[in-house]
């Protein structure tokens, strides 16, 4: 069955530990220009997943320090992989939504495609690739936690089946009041392997909010149902072009060096 | 390095051409010489050190939070390996991290002792390296710029420049800071005997009743011990003696009575400290420590503009390209350069206690102390949590505990709470809190001589400074400081006066509000 995390943030000190596990797993440099954690943390190439911290008024109109830890979503139709012809970006049946470099021409429609403004470009490397979380599918293939969940200190992170968490989020939510009476990623285009729980209404914190409940690949499914072959087609002589480029480049560049 | 799962692939003109007549993706992908058909991600866990891939490490266990704006300490994440010693330090040793409620308020509730930075392993966690801003004053050439380096300093510095533990390093430290280029150096064992005489002279109004605020008195010269009591505490704030640290009292007195002396304008004084505590660079920054630039009517001068911990000195020292080991010994400046043995054991657990006791004793009888009195045994060591009583002629019994490591003044704070609340007396007239385990010799801010910090280091460091005071030092007793005397009779009259009240003292805030404090941690 497919799996899931359940993000508390209530229960979030923000020590960015999560973030530098991230990098340790999957041996991602650090990137000097977007920091990790705090008010100015960054989604980029090189990180997957950020601790935003945010200044916001709880219920009782105090000032309170919330932090915001943002990755891919996992989505359960992930328009990311709808829009991909290449087959780049696959859903699996544990739950991630995972990324093939091999496959990938570069076209980036996945990045234009997903809701939650995740994927992004390698914009410093010479063979740019689109680059997001991986869910740690790996881990989860062997029945492990992502490695950002199996490090958090504080116990933010539940991870097992979707559908038990759903269950467990709709009663901690139901028990105490401090939770805003709303799980995100429960819905949203369709629901999220990643789902969160709150005390602060989501819009405050970051979150994409308004995106509505139907699955965006229902759109562009169409439009690619006409049009298969074709775009497999493509999607050879793309990822040829792009292998060919490469080539040219590297030969191009060992010439000037020698030169 | 590339990404192991994205190494740059290059293809053959003859693949090219193999692969556009192929027969489809997966015939593609496995065409392409060298190139994984494994998705992005990970293989395994990689801190940086090893550069090999491994399994998830059970001995992963997340770390301690810490604020980008941390006055004290900084963390670099290409360090971490999120061993979890930092929470080890912070949980288990401090008390401080787990020991509020979640959601956290406003605050990352740290008490900025610096504890985690002699535990992790990798030094990820470090002080908040401010040489910089010191390299700057003296290189000004419009700026006097003094340093005073408290007790516990010189029995640790020797250690960076391979000394064994506990080497006494206070003239070689003195001359290395000449060298560096400072005007004037000074000891904070001055105003540790300021101190002693402040707090002293406190404890006797306290216990004879003239001053009506609750027995037992607590000492206040620890920065992270104030904020813990600040934090988890703040219904005993009352009980906190309101003498200022040595480290702030020698701050306000160098732009005040040493700037008038010697006809200097304090706003042309820049005044660094060299301590065994990164809590201190958090306590200079202490909104009210201004208290000589108040007087001077121009509130943005600070008491202490900059600390540097004991590690940040031997790395100026190192840069610079001083011979530590070969340097002749230096004395300190006269006129706040004085020092007494009550003041040098200041900087390990139980020798505030020992020093105020031997002052007491005097202001209480105007005798000096039996010699018996000076070796106070009971509150000496390593322990946690130390008790004494002792006579006092015309105090009677005198009732003290002394506890380092924050994990044990919770034992103590506890006690006193219980023992409010069911309207007994108070079973002691003062005690001695210090933040770190051992006291200042066991700072944040030493050297990381053993890893994670061991009793060993701690009790040679800890018994240097004893030798210190009963083999070296000419004076054991505060009240017989000469400059102590002169700065009295030239300045503030007597301890407590409103000038010394003005400069010497100051007051707490309840930080309670700042955090859901567990209640039974
Ligand atoms: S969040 Fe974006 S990148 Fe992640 S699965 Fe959904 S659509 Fe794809
Ligand atoms: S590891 Fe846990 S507590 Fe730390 S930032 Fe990540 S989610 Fe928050
Ligand atoms: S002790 Fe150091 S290396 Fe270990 S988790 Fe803490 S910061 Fe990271
Ligand atoms: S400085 Fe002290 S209180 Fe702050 S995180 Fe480190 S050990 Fe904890």
């Amino acid at each position: 069955m497919a799996k899931g995390v359940l993000v508390d943030l209530t229960k979030c000190v923000g020590c960015g530990g999560c973030t530098v596990a991230c990098k340790l797993w999957n041996d991602m440099k650090f990137d000097d220009n977007n920091p990790t954690v705090g008010d100015k943390a960054k989604l980029s190439g090189k990180n997957w997943t950020v601790v935003h911290a945010h200044q916001v008024k709880n219920k009782d109109g105090e000032t309170v320090w919330r932090f915001n830890k943002q990755q891919c979503l996992h989505c359960l139709e992930p328009a990311c992989a709808s829009a991909c012809f290449a087959k780049a970006l696959q859903k699996t049946k544990d739950g991630p939504v995972i990324y093939y470099p091999h496959l990938c021409v570069g076209c980036r429609y996945c990045m234009i495609a997903c809701p939650f403004n995740i994927p992004k470009y390698e914009w410093d490397k010479t063979f740019p690739l689109v680059s997001k979380c991986q869910m740690c599918s790996t881990k989860i293939a062997r029945g492990e936690a992502p490695a950002c969940v199996s490090v958090c200190p504080q116990g933010v992170f539940k991870f097992g089946e979707r559908d038990e968490l759903l269950k467990e989020a709709k009663a901690i939510i139901a028990k105490d009041d401090k939770y805003i009476k709303e799980i995100y990623g429960e819905k949203e285009v369709g629901g999220t392997s990643w789902m969160y729980i709150s005390d602060i209404p989501f819009k405050d914190l970051g979150f994409k909010t308004g995106l509505g409940t139907t699955p965006l690949p229902t759109y562009s499914h169409n439009f690619l149902r006409y049009t298969p072959f074709v775009a497999v087609g493509w999607g050879i002589i793309l990822t040829g072009l792009y292998h060919y480029t490469k080539r040219r480049n590297t030969i191009s560049k060992e010439t000037n060096i020698k030169g | 390095m590339e990404n192991r799962s994205t190494k740059p692939t290059s293809v053959s003109r003859r693949g090219f051409l193999k692969m556009l007549g192929g027969v489809g993706l997966a015939g593609i992908a496995a065409n392409i010489a060298g190139c994984s058909t494994d998705p992005a991600g990970g293989k395994g866990w990689m801190p940086q050190q090893y550069q090999v891939a491994s399994s998830w490490p059970i001995q992963v266990k997340g770390r301690v939070p810490i604020d980008p704006n941390n006055p004290s300490i900084v963390r670099d994440d290409k360090k971490c390996i999120l061993c979890g010693q930092c929470i080890e330090a912070c949980e288990k040793v401090q008390t401080v991290m787990g020991y509020y409620e979640l959601p956290i308020k406003d605050d990352i509730t740290c008490v900025n002792c610096g504890q985690c930075t002699l535990w992790c392993p990798t030094g990820a966690i470090t002080e908040r390296d401010d040489i910089d801003k010191v390299l700057k004053a003296i290189n000004d050439k419009n700026l006097h710029v003094v340093v005073q380096t408290a007790p516990a300093t010189r029995v640790a510095l020797g250690e960076e420049f391979g000394m064994p533990a506990g080497s006494i390093v206070e003239g070689k430290q003195v001359a290395a800071l000449k060298k560096l280029g400072f005007d004037a150096v000074f000891d904070t064992n001055f105003t540790a005997d300021l101190t002693i005489m402040e707090e002293g002279t406190e404890l006797v109004k306290r216990i004879t009743g003239e001053l009506k605020k609750p027995l037992p008195q607590f000492t206040s010269c620890s920065p992270g011990w104030v904020k813990f009591c600040e934090y988890f505490y703040p219904d005993l704030l009352e009980h906190m003696s309101s003498a200022k640290s040595p480290q702030q009292m020698m701050g306000a007195v160098v732009k005040s009575y040493y700037a008038k002396q010697k006809g200097i304008d304090p706003e042309k004084i820049f005044s660094v400290s060299i301590m065994p505590c990164t809590a201190k660079k958090y306590e200079c920054q202490r909104p009210e420590m201004n208290d000589a630039g108040q007087k001077a009517g121009k509130p943005n001068i600070r008491d202490v503009d900059v600390v540097l911990t004991t590690r940040e000195l031997a790395r100026m020292i190192k840069r610079a390209g001083i011979n530590f080991n070969e340097l002749e010994d230096a004395q300190y400046d006269s006129m706040l350069g004085e020092g007494t043995g009550a003041a040098v054991i200041f900087g390990t657990t139980g020798g505030v206690m020992e020093a105020a006791v031997r002052s007491a004793y005097f202001l209480i009888t105007k005798q000096n102390p039996p010699e018996a009195l000076l070796e106070l045994t009971p509150v000496r060591g390593l322990n946690g949590v130390k008790e004494a009583s002792l006579e006092i002629p015309g105090a009677g019994k005198i009732n003290v505990a002394v506890c380092s490591g924050l994990g044990n003044a919770r034992k103590i704070l506890d006690q006193v709470r219980e023992d409010i609340k069911q309207g007994l007396p108070p079973r002691y007239h003062f005690i001695e809190f210090m933040s770190c385990p051992g006291g200042c010799i066991g700072g944040g801010g030493q050297p990381r001589t053993a890893l994670p910090p061991s009793d060993a280091v701690r009790q040679a460091r800890l018994a240097s400074l004893y030798t210190m005071d009963a083999k070296i030092y000419k004076k054991r007793l505060s009240h017989e400081n000469q400059e102590v005397i002169q700065i009295y009779q030239n300045y503030f009259e007597h301890p407590m006066s409103e000038l010394a009240e003005e400069l010497l003292h100051t007051e707490y805030t309840d930080r309670g509000k700042h955090l859901t404090a567990k209640k039974k941690a």
